[in-house]
């Protein structure tokens, strides 16, 4: 019984990370240069128009899209492998995604945050139903659900802190750094939902069917962090 | 679409999908190919209905069956009916009634639509085409290499390049997961952390089992070694009785196709969960989907089985184009015999109804390729 020849065939794609933009990029270049991952420097500094990019690696290419993207490109296995907030994967929850290293940058959290005005005794009034504006709907109504109240959601894409003081919505989930610019409107983080961190996420097919070189790859992210480490 | 506008009638629901000319044909062909494999290895075919009692359907299936299932009542006997989402249950229910009196182990194989509810947001697929092997009545490694190997077969003479199986072992993961001692809540989070291989949840979840469990996520990958990596992880007797089971498998496979390549991932534990021992899934390089899977599982009154399933849809995307058989326009007048001896070659014969003035141009409008006369095949 003959199967496929299991010769790797030399017409094979390279291999794409998905990196996203702004906060995490930033955080992520240490990360990537103890790696020995040199994405071309258009990449790292923001301001090519190009969206895909070369590396010191020829079998490997950079794509630069939005956060939130990174998520959808490596679950359809558009990228092979990507670095995205913890918080995306919990929002999108793709069965195709493995999450296998916790690159422990980008550290926050996804907070509930009311109005200042609205926390009596540091609690909320009690509601079955409730208005919340945010960019994680599925979260949100997770959270909101597991309290047995129905989140209606509000979807925005920013500017979430807007929405309490302009009466859109009674309350915001969003992600939570330091907390000021919630402060700067008069809004008070009320409840943590999750701590997250970026993770270095890989897609299952891929990882199933090109082991060898996307394990070297998680290998060589796992090692850079170990030298933060020690 | 716009309230105003009325509804396209080419419009499908989502997830159903009109395969056109070459795709039709060529599904039906891949599936001939394989079905044609499964016989010459003494699985017989059988074929039960799209539909049925929704309690017999779901006997003994796991959740994630009940809830890919469409139901609808029959009027006749005011009973719920399912639209089978899998096949697998109805080979075991049929071996388990019919068959009951036939030798063991029996060896059955089938085609067939299913239809599945789909994941929401993602309903790219829900009639699915299955065709499959079960082998009912036998567990040992040999008998799960067996639907393996076989599946090999059928695929390399579908001729898709670098296919893969992935070995696994659900209710080895279970059972490092159950060892963890969670409540229930904790239990399906820890299950769920585990299925996303999100190492980091893993170990915040796992308790005393953390260890364990990213031992197991990190031995994940081509077989060699993965089971040496499997090898040194202390797991608790269930899990190590799985693992050796594993490993026995891997090395039947090994020993009958030492160039079929293998990985081995001991805690993935996808698909329907009715299943209790090793599984597989079957996957192509340069294809994002997977081509089949099967595993180990309990059939009616505790009788082991094993079964493997091809999705001909993706076959179809991993295959090479097929080549369909050549048109010729035969004018109006031609022998029937002249056709006949056409169609006896391997050609398709469009026959004319009426004179035409110019049958060169009357063939390029119908898609020929060839012209015949009653001694001469022009091409155009």
């Amino acid at each position: 019984m003959t199967a496929a020849s299991p010769t790797p065939s030399t017409d094979d794609a390279p291999l794409v990370l998905a990196l996203p933009k702004g906060r995490i990029l930033k955080a992520l270049k240490p990360v990537l240069s103890r790696a020995g991952l040199m994405p071309d420097p258009g990449c790292l500094d923001g301001d090519s128009r190009a969206l895909r990019f070369p590396t010191n690696d020829p079998r490997l290419d950079v794509v630069r899209v939005r956060s939130f993207d990174v998520a959808t490109f490596v679950a359809y296995g558009g990228a092979q492998i990507g670095v995205c907030g913890a918080d995306v994967l919990m929002e999108f929850d793709y069965p195709d995604i493995y999450a296998p290293l916790d690159l422990g940058i980008g550290a926050c959290r996804v907070s509930v945050a009311r109005p200042v005005s609205d926390v009596v005794d540091g609690h909320a009034p009690a509601s079955s139903q409730i208005r919340v504006a945010t960019k994680y709907p599925a979260i949100t109504r997770r959270h909101f659900a597991t309290r047995g109240v129905n989140a209606e959601i509000v979807h925005l894409n920013g500017a979430m802190e807007l929405a309490p003081t302009l009466d859109l919505a009674s309350v915001i989930v969003d992600l939570v750094d330091t907390g000021s610019t919630l402060r700067a409107n008069g809004l008070r983080e009320t409840e943590v939902i999750a701590h997250v961190t970026s993770r270095l996420i890989v897609n299952r097919v891929a990882l199933k069917t090109r082991p060898e070189e996307i394990g070297a790859l998680i290998e060589r992210f796992r090692s850079a962090l170990q030298e933060t480490v020690a | 679409m716009s309230p105003f506008e009325d509804p396209n009638v080419g419009l499908l629901p989502s997830g159903f999908i009109d395969l056109l000319q070459h795709e039709a044909e060529a599904e039906a062909r891949g599936i001939e190919t394989v079905m044609e494999v499964f016989g010459a290895h003494g699985y017989e075919r059988v074929r039960p209905p799209l539909c049925e009692f929704e309690a017999s359907l779901l006997l003994g299936s796991g959740e994630a069956l009940t809830e890919q299932t469409f139901r609808l009542m029959d009027p006749d006997s005011r009973r719920m009916m399912a639209l089978r989402p899998d096949m697998t249950t109805q080979i075991a229910r049929i071996a388990a009634t019919r068959l009951a009196d036939r030798p063991r182990p029996l060896r059955l194989s089938y085609t067939g639509t299913c239809v599945v509810l789909g994941t929401p947001g993602r309903e790219g697929e829900r009639q699915i085409t299955q065709a499959g092997i079960e082998l009912i009545g036998v567990d040992s490694a040999l008998a799960d290499a067996e639907v393996v190997l076989i599946a090999a077969e059928a695929l390399s003479r579908l001729e898709i390049a670098h296919v893969s199986f992935d070995l696994s072992c659900p209710a080895l993961a279970q059972a490092v997961i159950d060892a963890a001692g969670l409540p229930s809540a904790g239990r399906a989070q820890l299950a769920h952390a585990v299925d996303r291989k999100d190492a980091a949840a893993v170990a915040a979840l796992g308790g005393h089992m953390a260890p364990v469990l990213t031992a197991l996520l990190d031995a994940a990958g081509p077989a060699a070694t993965a089971l040496r990596a499997l090898g040194t992880i202390d797991l608790p007797s269930e899990a190590r009785r799985h693992a050796e089971r594993l490993t026995a498998v891997a090395h039947a496979i090994a020993d009958a196709a030492p160039d079929l390549r293998v990985t081995v991932d001991p805690v993935e534990f996808r698909g329907w969960q009715y299943h209790t021992g090793v599984c597989m899934t079957v996957f192509a390089r340069g294809v994002r989907e997977e081509l089949g899977r099967g595993g180990r599982y309990l059939a009616h009154a505790s009788e082991p089985a094993c079964g493997l399933t091809l999705r001909p849809e993706a076959l179809l995307r991993a295959a090479r184009p097929i080549a369909l058989r050549k048109r010729v326009y035969v004018p109006h007048g031609l022998s029937a015999a002249r056709a006949q001896a056409l169609r006896a070659e391997g050609f398709a014969t469009v026959a004319g109804f009426a004179p035409v003035a110019d049958p060169a141009s009357e063939a390029r409008r119908l898609d020929c390729l060839y012209v015949a006369s009653h001694n001469d095949l022009t091409r155009l």
